[in-house]
């Protein structure tokens, strides 16, 4: 019953133990092998065509992989060209350096462009002929627990309730550079956890029963300015901040609001009075006038008097504190218009801000109200007190059937019952689906992704995962969170077995606003997006940056990553686009004009604008700095990493010390000479810091500037193996599209990993081969990309232990 | 500044303050409200374990020759009012952290292990110092043992190396495969030392709820091991072990629920924004948990490996990680020496508030062995050796503090926690990479 989709006949059936390369997979191999041999003939001795792939090996790679003491352990002189299936891995590696011309080494002798091209789409051919007979999906955990997204989502799913799930579970650690890796766990600390968060969650949601007054303070991130008008807010307004609020009960609510304090205590800009609005749903529900102290003393009584009771019903809100804006001419200071920070002597506000708001309530309860989350939860409700259990029995296979993402049976359906007839018999029919909710929410069905194993397999056996285990694969890929009732269907009725019907739930899934998370999450980890967060550049050098651009630069790039993936454009344009999204903020820090508001929107770039891609993102490029000055080593690493897919190696252990120390004063070009002249260094900074060179035309704040304190910036870099005359962004970019399978490939690679929830392996690169064949005659289409991952051999199928 | 602060109301400054507006109050009011009948008559020893990344400048760090604590250089400078309760270790190393990385740093510190070189859930070290204290001294707290931190916010993408990130971020492991996440949010961690808010009767409520639910995980638990292959099963066994340990600890606070009635307002709610006062606000929490004894055992990461955090408040405005690979140039090792010398002060002031804080027949930090200190040497070369290290307090439990300890030959760190472990009842015939227990922080005492 757990595995309902795993038959006999869905069983991938093995090779028999042949031994393998005296099977079919190993004669086509030699044969293969043969014919790529032929492309390099010109060369070889008419000995043989195998012997000639063995010479280009024996003439380029054997004088430092050969012996006990070989390079990196790799051992090319007695690797068995003829028994490519024994040992996968070291080809894939072969091919993976041959692909990236990453080897041999720069200044080392390389065979030809061709011979190169022709020896590798043969060893390739081989390795996905070997697969093809042996398929090796790998095995991801058999138990993974939701991690702290995906958690937020499914309950979002499950019960329209937004949660703010940082101060409910502690953060996951990531591996593999995605946070949905290791998470086998389970401390006692987040169990703990899981449990508190399951009651919050539950009363929050159903809000039976009595509910003691709690205090939620609402802060505004401090530098935030609030010089001008702000995004989410009526226009006409200035500074300020929207919050969403969830409200438990329908009830009265008091809200008291803190204006903000210089180090002095004191509330600066109040030379005359301001007008102070409180909105519930964008409608005034109160005014105040915060007038002048009349001595500096009095500042502790300015916004005493800033506090209202609210009436407010339960469920969402979204409640707002602004000042109306009383004049439109622009102000003339000394200050920088977007200077962040504040001076009480300098740079002295010139109107009042915001602290935070205080939320305390409920008090006078009225009741639960009417909230999407009852409404979402409750599939029925009782026509008579004999008709309770039967409603309950609905409402909780309902909510079971999401929550487990599966059928349930009545033996799932005893637990949380059990909890209904006890918290009905102390109170209401209500209270007994609170406690039934909350023990939904902690149970191990909920909070675990488990993946069983058929019985009957062998150690090692390929098979392909339940219904079910796909479905939520997909979703958890792709939205992660628990899938929706359609795909839930689609499980049950069997079409998820076969490819089309795959392919048509996950791009139906593409489609649904849910798909975003792609861009957020998975985008937001591959990308490093999630780090500008707590990316704070020193003030004194940068002082117009602040919390407004911080969101700025995020949202352009989750914006444009969603529109290539909506608008199903290659992933190529990812690297170069002619459009990008601003606001004013935005457009102001890249000396764009005509963006006026706050408003993202869409901007068509001209030609020759220094936007476009991800690499002139101002987010990219901020995330891989340091909070004073680029970093070409960071910028380097992250390309290298991110988008070519040849991750420069580990720092080596116990890094020497450089013997003289190198001047901050010199140009960063020369002081990261230093240690490329240092022979332990050279060997990977050759090849890491021309790639960030190219970049050096864009600040650590990604502006673009032509100068460095006076000196003229000189923007001569580029990848591995792209000729000299990559200079710039623009000779990045295009040896970046020049080789579109290396990005596509990579992009494929992080897209597996989170899809997987493991590392990718090189057993994994035959399926990757086999996705980038299928989307290149799109020209790599991002939504093709995914639709392939989905489709693909790892993605549906798993290893026994 | 112009005016002082003492101008001011009281009332004022808690607003300013805002989110620690809750401590002044606590302090008086715990120990009156419910620590006392729950403090031990006996004075039992307290474990606080205190890290801080990326080495020191040893020039500003290591007092002059020994075995008298004369002045003290600059970095410990701040401690200066509670030199007599100190010993300064010189030469201690870690030889499991190599090949040197911030990971092996932050996960070699408490471990003295070796890290299993992973990124995937195969990672593996070994059980930590704290947590084999905690079997002990938890014994009867409410919580064994309480992990902190100071980051809210995640980075990707700064731990790879070729380690997992459950390396670099968590201090404490409770076993080899299980690492204990730190918590970072004043407000979360104020509700697992005293229950979160409401009447005693719904608190009482809350509790018998948390247990029902937690007899249903393990049931539900069961169901599922059938389901699952050999392999998983062996994970679920962690599991249940970790259900143990929750069910211990809602008995324990079932046995105090009637106590603390603190108001909901009074308790900590946002994050400060200042770096310093956040930390305070963390260490005052420490000191309340030990003061109520509500655990025994403290771990503390100040900041983390690899932290790009900027220090202008003490004239550094450079991010720590990459000013540490200072390769010698005397400005950047100087700014180091400020950021190691801001970490101590803020320690500094928790010693000397543990030490006003009465506890039996002494104070509090007679009754508590802080350690403090760094998984790494000198940063600029990434290496394991003279770790900064030094122990504070523990008089009632035999340390003979206003000491400089100065070994010959590389000692390993892991000496220290063995001898720790055996003052505190736990007897391991070694741990980690240790060759014996130190016989240089205790007073002789005539057998």
């Amino acid at each position: 019953m757990f595995h309902p989709a795993v038959s006999k006949g869905g069983r991938v059936v093995h090779p028999t133990a042949t031994g393998g390369h005296t099977g079919p997979a190993g004669a086509a191999l030699l044969a293969l092998l043969v014919a790529a041999a032929a492309g390099l003939a010109q060369d070889a001795a008419p000995g043989g065509a195998a012997a000639a792939a063995r010479s280009l090996l024996d003439q380029y790679c054997v004088a430092c992989h050969s012996g006990n003491a070989a390079n990196a352990g790799l051992r090319l002189d007695t690797a068995d060209l003829d028994r490519i299936e024994r040992d996968p891995a070291i080809w894939e590696g072969v091919a993976h350096k041959l692909r990236t011309s990453t080897m041999p080494p720069t200044g080392l002798p390389a065979p030809p462009g061709p011979v190169r091209r022709a020896f590798l789409d043969r060893l390739e051919e081989a390795l996905d002929s070997a697969a093809a007979a042996r398929p090796d999906p790998g095995r991801t955990q058999g138990l993974r627990r939701l991690n702290r997204t995906e958690y937020r989502n499914a309950v979002r799913d499950l019960l329209a309730v937004d949660i703010d799930v940082e101060t409910l579970l502690p953060h996951d650690e990531s591996g593999h550079g995605f946070d949905n890796v290791n998470v086998g766990d389970l401390s006692p600390t987040l169990l703990d956890r899981y449990i508190s968060a399951a009651q919050k969650i539950a009363r929050l949601a159903v809000g039976s029963g009595a509910s003691s007054p709690r205090t939620q303070i609402l802060r505004v991130r401090a530098d935030r300015t609030q010089e001008r008008h702000l995004p989410g807010l009526p226009l006409g307004t200035r500074g300020g901040n929207a919050f969403a609020v969830t409200f438990p009960r329908s009830g009265e609510y008091e809200v008291r609001i803190w204006l903000t304090r210089n180090r002095n205590e004191e509330i600066e800009g109040l030379g005359r009075a301001h007008d102070l609005h409180l909105l519930l749903d964008r409608e005034l529900v109160h005014s105040f006038t915060v007038r002048p102290p009349r001595d500096r003393l009095d500042h502790a009584e300015v916004d005493n008097h800033l506090h209202a009771r609210l009436q407010v019903g339960a469920g969402p809100h979204e409640l707002a504190v602004t000042f109306p804006k009383t004049e439109s001419s622009l102000l003339e200071t000394m200050r920088q218009p977007t200077q962040a920070r504040f001076n009480m002597h300098r740079h002295p506000r010139t109107a009042p801000a915001l602290f935070q708001v205080s939320v305390t309530g409920p008090f006078k309860v009225t009741g639960a109200g009417d909230t999407p989350a009852r409404r979402r939860l409750f599939a029925c409700r009782p026509a008579s007190q004999a008709d309770e259990d039967r409603c309950a029995e609905q409402v909780l296979s309902t909510l079971l059937r999401r929550a487990y993402r599966r059928p349930v049976s009545a033996e799932d359906l005893a637990g949380p019952l059990e909890f209904y007839r006890k918290g009905r018999a102390d109170g209401s029919f209500d209270e007994g689906i609170e406690r039934a909710l909350a023990s939904a929410l902690v149970s191990p069905e909920f909070l675990f992704r488990t993946e069983a194993e058929p019985e009957g397999l062998e150690a090692g056996e390929a098979y392909r995962i339940g219904a079910f285990e796909l479905a939520s694969r997909l979703s958890f890929f792709l939205w992660s969170s628990i899938p929706d009732d359609e795909l839930l269907d689609a499980a049950e009725r069997g079409e998820l077995a076969k490819p089309e019907g795959l392919e048509r739930q996950a791009r139906r899934m593409l489609g649904d606003p849910r798909a975003s998370n792609l861009a957020s999450n998975f985008a937001g980890q591959w990308l490093r997006l999630r780090s500008l967060e707590s990316f704070s550049p020193n003030a004194r050098l940068f002082p117009d940056f602040d919390d407004n651009l911080r969101q700025a630069l995020r949202q352009e790039t989750e914006r444009f990553v969603d529109s290539v993936l909506r608008e199903g454009r290659s992933a190529l344009d990812l690297i170069r686009a002619d459009y990008t999204f601003l606001n004013e903020r935005l457009a102001r820090h890249y000396r764009i004009p005509g963006v006026y508001g706050t408003r993202f929107r869409r901007v068509r770039l001209p030609e020759g604008s220094k936007r476009g891609g991800l690499l002139r993102h101002g987010s990219v490029l901020a995330v891989t700095s340091y909070p004073t000055r680029t970093s070409p080593v960071l910028r380097g690493t992250w390309i290298l990493e991110n988008l070519f897919g040849a991750p420069p190696p580990p720092p080596p252990p116990n890094v020497p010390a450089l013997d003289n120390p190198v001047s901050a004063k010199l140009p960063m070009r020369e002081r990261l000479a230093a240690h490329r002249d240092n022979p332990a260094c050279a060997s990977c900074h050759m090849t890491i810091d021309p790639v960030g060179f190219a970049l050096e035309n864009f600040d650590a704040l990604g502006r673009w500037r032509d100068y460095e304190d006076g000196a003229a910036i000189d923007p001569t870099g580029g990848l591995p193996g792209s000729g000299p005359a990559a200079a710039g962004p623009d000779g990045l970019e295009r040896s970046l599209l020049n080789r579109p399978e290396l990005f596509a490939g990579t992009l494929t690679r992080k897209l597996l990993t989170f899809a997987l929830g493991r590392g990718v392996e090189s057993y994994d690169e035959p399926a990757i081969r086999e996705i980038l064949r299928a989307a290149e005659p799109g020209k790599y289409r991002f939504s093709d990309l995914i639709v392939g991952i989905v489709k693909s051999v790892p993605f549906r199928m798993r290893n026994t232990a | 500044m112009i005016i002082t602060k003492k101008a001011l109301p009281r009332r004022t400054l808690l607003r300013g303050m805002g989110a620690s507006l809750a401590l002044p109050l606590l302090d008086a009011m715990v120990p009156a409200a419910t620590a006392l009948d729950r403090t031990p008559a006996k004075p039992v020893p307290r474990l606080g374990f205190v890290f801080v990344p990326m080495g020191c400048d040893h020039s500003r760090w290591t007092p002059a020759s020994g075995p008298e604590l004369g002045r003290l250089p600059t970095i410990l400078e701040p401690l200066e009012s509670v030199k007599e309760d100190l010993v300064v270790f010189t030469n201690f190393d870690l030889k499991n952290a190599y090949p040197g990385t911030h990971s092996t740093s932050n996960s070699g510190f408490l471990s003295a292990a070796f890290a299993k070189h992973t990124e995937s859930s195969d990672y593996y070290l070994g059980t930590t110092v704290d947590q084999h204290a905690a079997r002990a001294l938890g014994k009867d707290t409410q919580l064994p043992s309480l992990e902190l931190s100071m980051d809210l916010l995640q980075t990707v993408g700064q731990c790879n190396n070729g380690y997992a990130c459950v390396y670099q971020n968590n201090l404490s492991w409770s076993s080899p495969t299980t690492p204990l996440p730190s918590e970072a949010h004043p407000r979360i961690v104020f509700e697992r030392i005293f229950g979160e808010g409401g009447s005693p009767d719904e608190r009482r409520a809350a509790l018998q709820a948390r247990a029902s639910l937690l007899d249903w995980v393990r049931d539900d638990i069961g169901r599922l091991m059938r389901k699952l292959g050999e392999t998983d099963r062996r994970r679920v066994d962690g599991y249940l072990s970790s259900i143990r340990e929750v069910e211990r600890q809602i008995q324990r606070a079932e046995a105090s629920a009637a106590d603390n009635p603190l108001p909901d307002l009074d308790r900590p709610q946002g994050v400060p924004t200042a770096y310093a006062d956040h930390a305070r606000l963390m260490f005052d929490l420490q000191r309340l948990a030990f003061q109520g004894d509500i655990t025994r055992v403290v771990t503390f990461q100040l900041a983390r490996e690899l932290s790009g955090r900027t220090y202008p408040e003490v004239g550094v405005p450079d991010p720590h990680h990459p000013l540490s690979h200072h390769g010698n140039d005397p400005e950047k090792v100087e700014k180091i020496s400020r950021i190691n010398r801001f970490h101590v002060s803020l320690f500094a002031e928790h010693v000397e508030k543990l030490k006003a804080t009465p506890d039996g027949e002494g104070s509090l930090l007679d009754h508590s062995v802080l350690l403090y200190g760094s998984g790494m040497g000198n940063p600029s070369k990434h290496d394991h050796d003279n770790l900064p290290i030094l122990v504070a307090g523990g008089a009632a439990c035999g340390v003979q503090g206003g000491r400089h300890v100065r070994y010959e030959e590389a000692t390993p760190l892991a000496n220290l926690h063995l001898t720790l472990l055996d003052r505190v009842g736990v007897y391991l015939d070694s741990f980690g990479d240790s060759s014996g227990k130190i016989h240089d922080l205790f007073r002789s005492v005539p057998v």
